[in-house]
Formats: C-alpha cells, structure tokens, sequence
C-alpha cells in the first residue's frame, strides 16, 4: 500500500513539474546573459534594462493596468447595480431571464465576444482604440460582478433589512449602511476578478483593438510572432509576481469574507475561453 | 413608498438594462444578421449554403471538433487521476492552490514559453540530442498545438473534478471497502459515478474552448490546425469576410450549446418504473 | 486465610463459574482477540495496550463518552484502521495485514454511508455482486435482506426517498448481505429519534438473535448498552475500564468513572476499617466487601433507586431536602446530610422542602471502590471474598 503511495506522490509530482517547467523555464531566461532560451550564458539583469527602458513597452503595461482599472471599476459599479435589480425581482419566470441573459457572455468563446462587439462597433461607427477596448472590457466584466455579489445579496439575512427598516431607515440609508456593507465582499471579489479578466484578456481585445491601440497580452502575441526574445521572459516574469501579488491579495479578501460569513468560497479561476 | 421602490429598480436598470441591450443582445443579433446577409445588406442563406456545401469547411468544423475532443480527452486523463490523489493529500487545498496559480499567469506568456522550449534548437532538443537523437521541428505540428492546448487546460479540467470528488463522504469509501470492493472496484463503481458531475463539468470547461482556440493554433500549430476559432479570426480580421465569419460564428455558438445539453448535470433523471 | 483453602476457594468459584456457562471461561478459540493491542498518532496514545476477547454469538458493546476509542476499536477490528503494536486474531488467526475487503466482517456506519447514486436494491446488492454472485442469487439474496429489515416495499427507493430510520434499515440489510462472521455497528442508532431508538434496540437485538451471528455494538448512551448487550466493555482514555455483563457493571462499578457514566450515582470518599466495615460521613456501616488493606482509603458508590427516605429515627443518616423534581414513577430529589454533602435520591413519595428526613440503605447497596486497582486484581478480589463467604455458608 504504501509503494501505491509512492507511485500516487511520484504521478503527482510530475504533474506539478509539468505545470511549472515552462513558468520557470521562462523566468530562470529572464537572468540569462544571452540573448536565446537556451544555453545558460551567465547570469545577468541585462533584459531587465532593456525592459526598463523600451518606452513602448512601459506605455502599454501602463495602459493595460489602465484598462484594467477602469473596467474593472465601472463594472463592479454597473454589476452591484444589477445584481441589485435581479435580487429585488419578485417575479421568477423574470429572474430567471434576466439569469441567463447575465450569463451569456460568461459561457460564451471569447472569439464570438470578440467578432460581435467588433461588428457593433462597426455598425455604431465607433473607432477602434482606447476606448472600445475599455467598452469591451466593461462589459465581459459585468457579469462576473453580478455572480459575485448577487450571493452575497441572496444570504443576507432579511430580518436585517426588515429592522432597519423599522427603525426608520429611509432607502438611501437602506443601501449605504445595510446593503453595501453587507455585500463590499462580493464587490471587492468581483472587482478583483475583474481585474485579473482584463490584464489577461487577449482575444476580445486582439478584435476590438484597432491599429493605434495595444495591451500588453496583444503586444506580447505579436512579438512572439516574430520569435523569441528575452524582454518578454523579464516581462513575464514580471507579470508573475504581479500575480502572485493578486493571488495573495485574493485570498486575504476572501478569506477575511470567510470568517465574517462561514461559508467556503470556492477558488475562481480566470476564463479559459479564446486561447 | 412603493413609487419610490419603482425609482430605485429604475435606477438600477438603466446602466446595467443598456448593458445588456448594447452588449449581450445586440450582439448577437447582429452576428445572426451579419450571417444572414450578403456584402451589400441583402437578405439571403447564401453564407449557410456556402458553408455546408464546401468539404474545406466541413473539413474543418470536423478537425476542430476532432482536436477539441482529443485535448479534452488527453487533460481528462493527465487531470482524473491528479485531482483523485490531491483529493488524498493532507494539506490538499494548499496543493490544489498550486495546481491554479498557473492559470493566473497571462496565458500569452505560457505559450510563449513553450516556444521556447519547442523550438528547433530548443531546450527539449538539446535534452533530446544528448540521447543522440536529431534535433528536429516540434514547434508548428499536430502535437505540439496538443501539448500546449493540454497544458493550459489541465486546471479546469481538474477544479471541477476535485471539487465534486471532495464532496463525496470518506465514509462511501470505507463502506464500499467494508463490503467487499478493493480500491479499483471502489473508484470503478463507488468514486467515478459520485464524480461524475465534476467530470461534466470539466468537460464543459475545456472542450467548448477547445473548439474556439485560435491564439494558439496560430503561435503553436503554425496554422497547421484550423479551429472553428482560427476560422473566424481569420474572416473577420484577415479576409474581411465577415458574413461568412459570423455564419461560422453561429455555427459554433450551435456546437457550444449541444455540448452543453450533453454535459448538462441532470440532477434528478433517475427515476426508476 | 492460608493459601491451601485460597485456592480451595478459586477452584470451587471457578468450577461454579463454568458450570453457569459464564462467557469468560468459555474454552473454545473466541472470535475476535486483542492482544496486547495499542494504537498511537506519534505521541498522541488513543488505545493502550488493549486485552479482549470475543466469543461468537454474542451481543458485545463498547460503551464510553466519545474520545474514548471505543470506535477506534471498531476501526481496527474492521480493518480501516492498524495496530501501532500488538495483534488482532480472528479465530485464532492474526489479521493485522489483511485489508479491510478481505475480513469476513461488515459494519454499519453512523452516517449509514450508503451509496446515494444508488437505489436501496443496488445498495444491498453492492457486495454480493462485488463477490460475483450471479443476478439471480443476488436478487434472492436482497430480497431475503430487506425482508428481515421490513424493507422489501422499499427495493426500488431512491437513497435520498427515504426517512432517517430507513435509512438505518438500508444499511443493516446491505452490511448483512455480505454474511458477515462479525457485524460492527458504530452507534448507528444515535440519529434516530427517541421512539424509533427504542424500536430499533428491540429489533437489532432480535436480528442478532435469529442470526446467531456476532455484534460489537459501540455506544455512549449506557441505557442502550445495557438493555441490548450480553457483555459490555466500558471504555475511557483508551483504556477498557471494566467489562462484564450488564448486571456487573451496573452493580459492581470497578472505579469513580464506571460508577459516574453508568446510571446516577452517590460517590464519597469513605475509609474501609476492617473488612465489612465501612467508615464515610463521619459514622460506621456494616456493608459486604472485604479483602482490603485495614484503614484503605475508599470511594463508596450508593445509587439513588437503592435509597429510601425514612423517619428521622429510623434513618442511618439525616439530611435536609433541597430540591425535588417529578420524574414520571418516581420524584429525583436532592437532600443534604450535616456534613454538607449532596445526595440524590428517588423516592416514591412527595416531600416537602427543608423538612428533615432519614435516609438509610441495606448494607449491600454500599459499593465499595478502591483506587488505581485493575481489573484483575478487582476480580480477584471479588472472587476471594466471595468465596469465603460461599465456604462459611
């Protein structure tokens, strides 16, 4: 029994090895003094100074974290507000459509996302940039808030409500200090995952994007194009401990939610859709 | 009071109402429209006919489906029996948190990587010329694009199916051991069927992306392999034929939903006479 | 006592042992044996150096408040859990290294643990058709099963249609289907309501009965313990306590734990003087224990049904009552001597508060305890005093 152990410890290990080789293959790179992946050089932060000083580069990251920022933002204000909407629907057979409109454009490929909001931009006679870019982002984040906060809506205990209301809380007063208080964990959640959909987003925006325009993961798609170098290996390894930052902060946030509401938040993964 | 609830339901409506009108049903009433017009705004089946009469297409709608299924049948395989033994490990949720984190990381950058690793003077060339075998290109083949779209699959392939194996009671396993079964009776007969909505559901998760891959198929498969998704990219941003994207467009939004019906989890079906 | 006529007395006690067909004594290999057995997490003891043995046919309890290890017991006789030292026989063969599918036992859990993707049918069918049985013995089979639980309407249920005591039913059926030697049952009653409880005591004791096979019964509920079993080991700290027949149990508790989980007791610290004369609030009682050292330190047990409320002068003691509380057939009232200590006692007759009462008891309702003595030497004991006084008769 215990060599089946054994063999069960020795499968998973590969498997982990198989996850993380390439993530570590492309930051151990990053260091090297060469300018290929492969054959060590010797160590050497040249890469990071080039990355440091490609202005380009340092302009896209700064409007990707822009994007990111903004939609993000907007949608947990756009999202609480519908989540808000749905959860005050009386009516079932409404809610229920209101649902699955909702969830569209989360079980939708990124490709169809991508194609149709290029051609409604089109239609709209829109221009390509900045500005579609955000829109897109917008709105494949608002429904990810929705389905963090509405939860969070759903477990609220109602005599809350119901006695604030009793002691004379007029709606505004409702919202500010009953509802919003109670549901911040899902905004914060859903902000959060927001954000990371945008950073990683590469196929909605490769559509929408236009010619002046580029983020980070589309910069990135057209520089491998070209072939390697190892800007992108500093860049990415960057990025990781960016994500790792964000991970870290996720799961204080949503352990913290834990502790306040006893229920175990399941782990979220960002889309996997339109690689 | 009550008109007053009527203006805060009013309120909430009007951004997210116009959000789902602008960007959920607008959308795809456009692609459908898009689908079932000629260049100049006609109406016409035209865009249908072309696709089911032309064997490229339906050549290509059958590779797509017939490299999704192989991805989602080879991250089933890699993913089963990983998220079975991390279900066993003591500090499970902090491995499971690993098996994750890679999903976080932009997955641009995670292609990239391996076009490092495959390329022809690669690292798995190197590793494979002190075998005394001849370097040779692994990148822009049927399997490189395999390994890849496996790879960044793989952990949403395994949550679901760690989350449903991690709902079913220790005590089912011991009470199948107690009455007989030995461990491969008891995955085979007891864990497997109790699991089975987790595999569903990771199936939902890889292959419905599967079929719309394109970022990949392009770096990896070196156009190799078209997808449904290539497909579209390729009529919307390169030929610029978007009637006949989106015709595919619809086509895969159709496959989407009958994946879905067939991995839907059917709660409550067993009913016996 | 000279030791010709001790062991006089052994033989003669042992003789009368045997021929009352006492479990102890049976010569035959027993069942299930523990030697020596012990079972640690690193530093952490759960069961120390456990000794027992079982005899087929029988009704067995592990009764103990829970941590006690008396599942742990249960574990390791099933096979989910192994010794860290010692050996587990089974008819007189060690089984330690065998896995849990190949021991000839089954067990029905306290969360039932039945397959919930299966119907009642297939949950009963689970180990014959692990076994390989053919359909047609497999359906004979099931049908047989639900019939001794009263379930055969009930074949073709859902898991999730039925009520909590189905549920029990289910999975006494599906344990039994297996023809299990030993049927383990981890205090499967302990979700059941309390009627129900009561219906299915009866019932799994009848089962048992009309299979002749095997139960180790594990419990916290004493009640349960001694209305079901043939033979109780009652366990804490993992460590068996005392074992014997209900009756033993109930009227000769070994120490101050045996005493306290078991039925409601009145425990003082009290001093054994000579044999048969006992010293505690203050005053000498005649009473039936003997073979102490002179002036031993003692608890004295006294149960609350084995006292009476008297008229002051008829009474060995006298207390003032504190409290009383109708209990259904008898007041619970609670009574305080001049020494200040409590006492519960249950009397047939309302009394009124603050009065002053006399309390007495028989001498042989004093239970006598001694510290730190072992179940050996307990028995020991008892036999050589009770022999003597068999001899003086």
């Amino acid at each position: 029994m215990s060599r089946k152990f054994k063999l069960g410890n020795l499968y998973l290990g590969s498997v982990f090895v198989l996850l993380y080789l390439p993530i570590l293959f492309l930051i151990v790179y990053s260091f090297n003094a060469g300018d290929v992946m492969q054959g060590w050089a010797g160590f050497s932060l040249k890469h990071y100074s080039e990355l440091f000083s490609d202005t380009r580069i340092l302009e896209i990251v700064v409007s990707t974290f822009l994007i990111a920022l903004l939609s993000s933002l907007l949608a947990s204000i756009i999202g609480t507000a519908g989540a808000l909407y749905i959860y005050n629907l009386k009516h079932t057979v409404v809610k229920n459509i209101f649902l699955s409109l909702n969830n569209i454009l989360l079980v939708s490929p990124d490709v169809i996302i991508g194609a149709s909001f290029l051609i409604l931009f089109t239609v709209m006679g829109f221009a390509l940039g900045f500005t579609s870019v955000l829109l897109a982002h917008i709105a494949f984040s608002i429904p990810i808030v929705v389905l963090m906060v509405l939860p969070r809506l759903q477990e609220m205990n109602q005599s809350i409500v119901a006695s604030a209301k009793d002691l004379g809380a007029n709606n505004w007063q409702m919202i500010s200090r009953v509802i919003l208080p109670v549901i911040s964990p899902g905004i914060l959640a859903g902000f959060f995952m927001a954000f990371t959909y945008s950073l990683d987003d590469f196929a909605v925006t490769f559509f929408v994007t236009g010619n002046g325009f580029t983020t980070l993961s589309v910069e990135i798609y057209s520089r491998a194009r070209q072939g390697v170098s190892l800007e992108i290996n500093a860049l990415s390894t960057m990025m990781f401990v960016v994500s790792l930052l964000l991970v870290l902060f996720y799961y204080v946030i949503s352990t913290r939610a834990v502790k306040n509401k006893k229920r175990s938040t399941r782990l979220v993964l960002p889309a996997s859709e339109g690689l | 009071m009550p008109k007053s609830k009527k203006q805060r339901q009013l309120f909430y409506l009007m951004p997210y109402g116009l959000w789902l009108l602008l960007f959920v049903i607008a959308p795809l009433i456009l692609l459908l429209f898009q689908s079932l017009t000629t260049q100049n705004g006609q109406f016409t089946l035209h865009n249908y006919a072309l696709y089911f009469s032309s064997g490229t297409y339906l050549l290509m709608t059958f590779n797509s489906v017939w490299y999704a299924l192989l991805i989602t049948i080879i991250t089933l395989v890699i993913s089963y029996p990983t998220a079975y033994l991390l279900n066993q490990l003591k500090q499970k949720q902090f491995w499971l948190l690993l098996v994750i984190l890679p999903t976080w990381i932009n997955l641009l950058l995670k292609t990239y990587a391996f076009i490092g690793l495959l390329s022809k003077t690669g690292t798995v060339n190197n590793f494979m010329s002190l075998f005394g075998i001849v370097p040779q290109q692994l990148l822009f083949s049927n399997w490189s694009f395999l390994l890849v779209a496996a790879y960044i699959e793989i952990p949403f392939m395994i949550l679901p199916i760690f989350n449903s194996l991690a709902e079913i009671n220790p005590r089912l396993e011991q009470a199948s051991r107690d009455l007989g079964a030995n461990r491969w009776q008891t995955l085979r007969r007891v864990i497997m069927p109790l699991s089975m909505p987790g595999i569903k559901a990771g199936i939902q998760a890889v292959f419905i992306p599967s079929l719309s891959l394109f970022m990949i198929t392009r770096l990896i498969g070196g156009n190799r392999v078209i997808t449904l998704g290539t497909a579209i990219e390729e009529h919307f941003l390169v030929t610029q034929n978007w009637q006949l994207g989106s015709t595919i467009g619809i086509i895969l939004i159709v496959a989407m939903v009958i994946t879905m019906i067939f991995t839907r989890d059917r709660k409550h079906s067993r009913k016996r006479g | 006592m000279q030791p010709v006529k001790l062991c006089a007395f052994l033989v003669t006690i042992d003789l009368l042992i045997k021929s009352e067909g006492w479990e102890l004594t049976n010569i035959s290999t027993p069942i299930i044996e523990f030697k020596n057995v012990g079972l640690s997490y690193g530093d952490d003891e759960v069961l120390k150096n456990i000794d027992l043995e079982l005899e087929a046919g029988k009704f067995y309890t592990l009764l103990g408040p829970s941590g006690s290890g008396k599942t742990t017991i249960l574990n390791l006789i099933s096979g989910q859990l192994t010794v860290t030292h010692g050996d587990i026989l089974f008819e007189g063969n060690i089984i330690n290294d065998v896995p849990v599918e190949k021991r000839h036992m089954n067990t029905v859990f306290q969360d039932y643990g039945l397959f919930p993707n299966m119907t009642v049918f297939e949950n009963v069918a689970f180990g014959p058709s692990i076994k390989g049985m053919s359909k047609k013995d497999i359906k004979t089979k099931v049908t047989e099963m639900l019939t001794l639980v009263k379930l055969n309407q009930y074949a073709d249920r859902e898991i999730t249609e039925l009520s909590g005591g189905q549920r029990q039913r289910v999975a006494i059926a599906r344990a039994l289907a297996n023809d299990p030697e030993v049927l383990l049952l981890d205090e499967p009653l302990s979700a059941l309501d309390y009627k129900l409880r009561k219906e299915m005591q009866y019932e799994l004791r009848e089962i048992q009965q009309r299979l002749g096979i095997t139960f180790v019964f594990v419990t916290h509920d004493q009640e349960e313990a001694l209305a079901m079993s043939d033979w109780i080991f009652v366990m804490n700290d993992g460590v068996i306590q005392q074992n014997g027949s209900p009756e033993d149990i109930y009227d000769e508790p070994i120490n101050h734990f045996v005493a306290d989980f078991i039925g409601e007791s009145n425990i003082l610290d009290g001093i054994m003087k000579t044999d048969y004369l006992v010293h505690f609030t203050g005053k000498d009682f005649e009473n039936v224990d003997a073979g102490m050292r002179p002036n031993e330190r003692v608890e004295i047990v006294l149960r609350p049904e084995d006292l009476d409320l008297t008229a002051i002068e008829n009474g060995k003691l006298i207390v003032t009552i504190a409290d009383q509380s109708f209990r259904g057939d008898y007041y619970e009232i609670t009574a305080i001597d001049d020494d200040g200590n409590e006492w519960q006692v249950q009397a047939t007759n309302k009394s009124k508060i603050d009065e002053r009462v006399g309390l007495t008891f028989d001498p042989e309702d004093i239970h006598i305890m001694r510290f730190n003595e072992s179940e050996n030497d307990f028995d020991a004991r008892l036999e050589s005093y009770e022999g003597e006084e068999d001899a003086e008769k």
